[in-house]
């Protein structure tokens, strides 16, 4: 591994509940960069992303990952938000009697004061908050609402990328931010991403289909399967898939059964 | 006999002369039979049905020493205009109280100077609707009959201002223990409207008994909002009950917020056609603290409405009570009842008993109840939690966001102000280590 990787995960196993998910991922994201993980349903892609952010409910039994050098899985999840990891849920909560940005306020104030930053005072955070709301084109009604209630799904993923754009992490990870969005919603969500691109980020794009792709170019496609990373490639092994399918690939690692910490006789069945 | 019985028997004994002094005949009989009442019923046991979850023991325990006897302590107004009452020890503390800035037509005073002077404004409405015969907590309150507020409203009066009403104690934690019996009378005339504000924060060990009564004339509308703050060594009894004529409106809004022992009762009838309540409860169990909201609505007429919402947070080893009886008369055709208890545990050895019951005797009906006891929500927790937002203030937003849904719905905007800081500072005093839906990291 090089040593400027922002991001390394090293044999990775979990477990949701009693069933192995992930069966020893190895990837590794460098500032910059933008990977996709695509894969057919329940091949691990939203364990991963669950993991990374500490989700309860998931049990990381071997393996690793480092955020900038640190051990990210013994960080409790509002540690790994303040450091800079952050996850665009697929389904984002409802939270009522709660204001949208009364949550923005605390979770922006919250970030800053583990960065050494001053709290934001309600007058600049509102400034802050117009100047990211412009570019996800969120009307400002939603920001005294509750969060998310009564929101649509469009509405939902887009305060998802308004929450990236405010909370400015280094590693970002979409899980699934395409599923039920029309294309002008897609447009907007994926403007709202790529205007976080940056040297000094990572991203990882999560997806079953190849459409988010052409919005949010990649760097590298990596293709899961059973829990384990089975081809990576450039941007155009997302071209192959869309056009072949994951047939081609999930058949050929069918062949060789996922490793598992124990070989028990769930390996077959696992899911997500 | 109890140590309160005897106590207070022999301090009733006491204060009796002082009592009498210069009131009308009949409302020292109301005094003496309340007595003779309480006497027979001792204090209410839970072998009773409408006591079944409520223990009354440590207040039983209570050797008191003192009864509403007022001291000259200073007691701080912050005088903002608004014609408050401040009572201490149960009785009016007259130095520090403000009753002008009443429009005409509104009449604040002290409820030893109305037995008094003017006990016509009593007759009739004294112990109409809150019974000593049926209620021995009621009727103890009754036997020390003393000092509290009565406030009337003439027809076609409105009054924008809340009156405040403020019942403090003598002394702290280490005070012998007393008891404060404060009584209020409100009578609104027809289409008058108003609003008042009592608060109860007692600071000393004993009992608060406190009786309410509202007379609302046709058209009359009124909203009340209780607060309950006092110390977790005082027991607290409130016993509200309001009549409602055609078309009144009649808002009741409680918190409690004391993590000692609450009783508070709530009983509303809808007498006339059109009459309409709304019933609001927030209670906040801490520590060892027990709160048991009984309330009762009584649909006597056709075409009324009641919309009753309890919510409780239960926390540490504290237990909630919640009844809610709604009956609906045999001519009440055409009522609209609806009535919700949600709860949130936010400890495991926090406990509620909820008991919504319906008694509907008419057939044209809409009813509806509903009673849940959950936890907070885990994957919302978790959402705050993944935007940085550390687990304890999580727990604290999303509690906040359940309770202030009973406060949000304060009509008057001052006392909403007010009762949502106080609520938040009650909040803000649960445990932080209460374990909760959510756990540490999946690493």
């Amino acid at each position: 591994m090089s040593e400027n990787a922002l991001i390394e995960i090293r044999n990775l196993h979990a477990m949701a509940g009693d069933t192995p998910i992930l069966n020893g991922i190895d990837l590794e994201l460098h500032a910059g960069e933008v990977h996709a993980i695509m894969g057919p349903n329940g091949s691990g892609k939203s364990t991963l992303s669950n993991v990374l952010v500490g989700k309860p409910g998931y049990e990381v039994t071997e393996g690793e990952v480092r955020f900038r050098g640190q051990d990210l899985l013994e960080m409790d999840p509002e540690i790994r938000a303040r450091e800079g990891v952050f996850l665009a849920f697929q389904y984002p909560v409802e939270i009522p009697g709660v204001s949208n940005s009364h949550f923005l306020r605390s979770a922006v104030n919250a970030v800053r004061e583990h960065r050494g930053e001053e709290d934001l005072d309600a007058i600049d955070f509102l400034s802050l908050l117009r100047e990211k709301m412009k570019l996800v084109e969120m009307p400002e009604d939603m920001m005294s609402r509750a969060v998310n209630e009564g929101f649509s799904g469009g509405e939902k993923k887009r305060n998802e990328i308004l929450q990236m754009l405010l909370l400015d992490p280094g590693f970002c990870i979409l899980d699934e931010t395409d599923s039920g969005l029309d294309i002008d919603a897609l447009r907007i969500v994926a403007n709202g991403v790529n205007q976080m691109r940056s040297p000094d980020r990572a991203m990882l794009v999560i997806t079953h289909y190849q459409r988010l792709l052409e919005y949010i170019v990649p760097d590298h496609v990596h293709v899961l399967s059973g829990g384990r990373i089975v081809r990576s490639g450039g941007k155009d092994l997302a071209l192959e898939l869309e056009e072949k399918g994951y047939g081609w690939i999930t058949d050929a690692d069918a062949a060789q059964p996922p490793r598992t910490p124990k070989a028990d006789s769930n390996a077959a069945s696992a899911g997500s | 006999m109890s140590a309160a019985f005897e106590s207070l028997s022999a301090l009733r004994s006491e204060v009796l002369d002082r009592l009498r002094d210069g009131e009308a005949d009949w409302i020292g009989r109301l005094r003496d039979e309340a007595m003779t009442s309480f006497e027979e019923q001792g204090f209410p046991t839970r072998h009773l049905e409408d006591w079944k979850s409520t223990n009354l023991a440590p207040l039983e325990a209570i050797s008191f020493e003192r009864v509403g006897t007022p001291e000259q302590n200073p007691v701080v107004v912050t005088g903002d205009g608004v014609p408050e009452l401040r009572f201490v020890d149960g009785r009016l503390d007259s130095a520090n109280t403000q009753a002008e800035n009443l429009p005409a037509g509104v009449r604040l005073a002290s409820f030893a100077e109305v037995r008094r002077q003017a006990p016509e404004l009593l007759e009739g409405r004294l112990a109409g609707l809150a019974s000593p015969k049926r209620n021995a907590m009621v009727a103890l309150q009754t036997a020390f009959l003393d000092d509290g507020a009565v406030l009337t409203i003439d027809a076609g009066v409105e009054v924008d201002t809340p009156i405040k009403l403020c019942f403090s104690t003598s002394g702290d934690a280490t005070s012998p223990a007393s008891a404060a019996f404060p009584r209020l009378l409100v009578v609104a005339g027809e289409r008058s409207r108003g609003t008042i504000s009592i608060e109860c924060e007692a600071t000393a060990p004993g009992l608060t008994a406190m009786v309410a009564e509202f007379y609302l004339a046709a058209g009359a509308r009124f909203e009340s909002v209780q607060i309950q703050d006092e110390y977790a060594g005082r027991v607290h009894f409130t016993s509200t009950h309001a009549r409602l004529e055609r078309g009144a409106s009649f808002d009741s809004l409680v918190y409690s917020l004391s993590p000692g022992l609450i009783r508070s009762e709530l009983e509303i009838e809808l007498a006339e056609p059109g009459a309409e309540t709304r019933m609001r409860g927030f209670y906040l169990g801490r520590g060892d603290g027990h709160v048991d909201h009984f309330t009762t609505v009584d649909h006597a007429a056709e075409s009324c409405t009641s919309d009753e919402e309890y919510r409780g947070v239960l926390g540490d080893r504290a237990n909630g009570v919640f009844r809610g009886r709604v009956i609906v008369r045999p001519d009440a055709q055409k009522t609209d009842a609806h009535q919700s208890n949600p709860n949130l545990l936010i400890s495991e050895h926090a406990g509620v008993d909820s008991k919504p019951q319906l008694e509907i005797y008419a057939d044209d009906v809409r009813a509806s109840h509903g009673s849940t006891t959950g936890q907070l929500d885990p994957d919302a927790l978790f959402f705050l939690r993944a935007r940085g937002i550390d687990a304890r203030a999580a727990r604290l937003l999303l509690t906040r966001a359940f309770a202030h849904k009973i406060v949000d719905c304060i009509e008057n905007e001052r006392l909403r102000a007010s009762t949502s800081t106080r609520v938040d500072l009650a909040l803000a005093t649960l445990d932080s280590d209460v374990p909760s839906g959510v756990g540490g990291s999946s690493g």
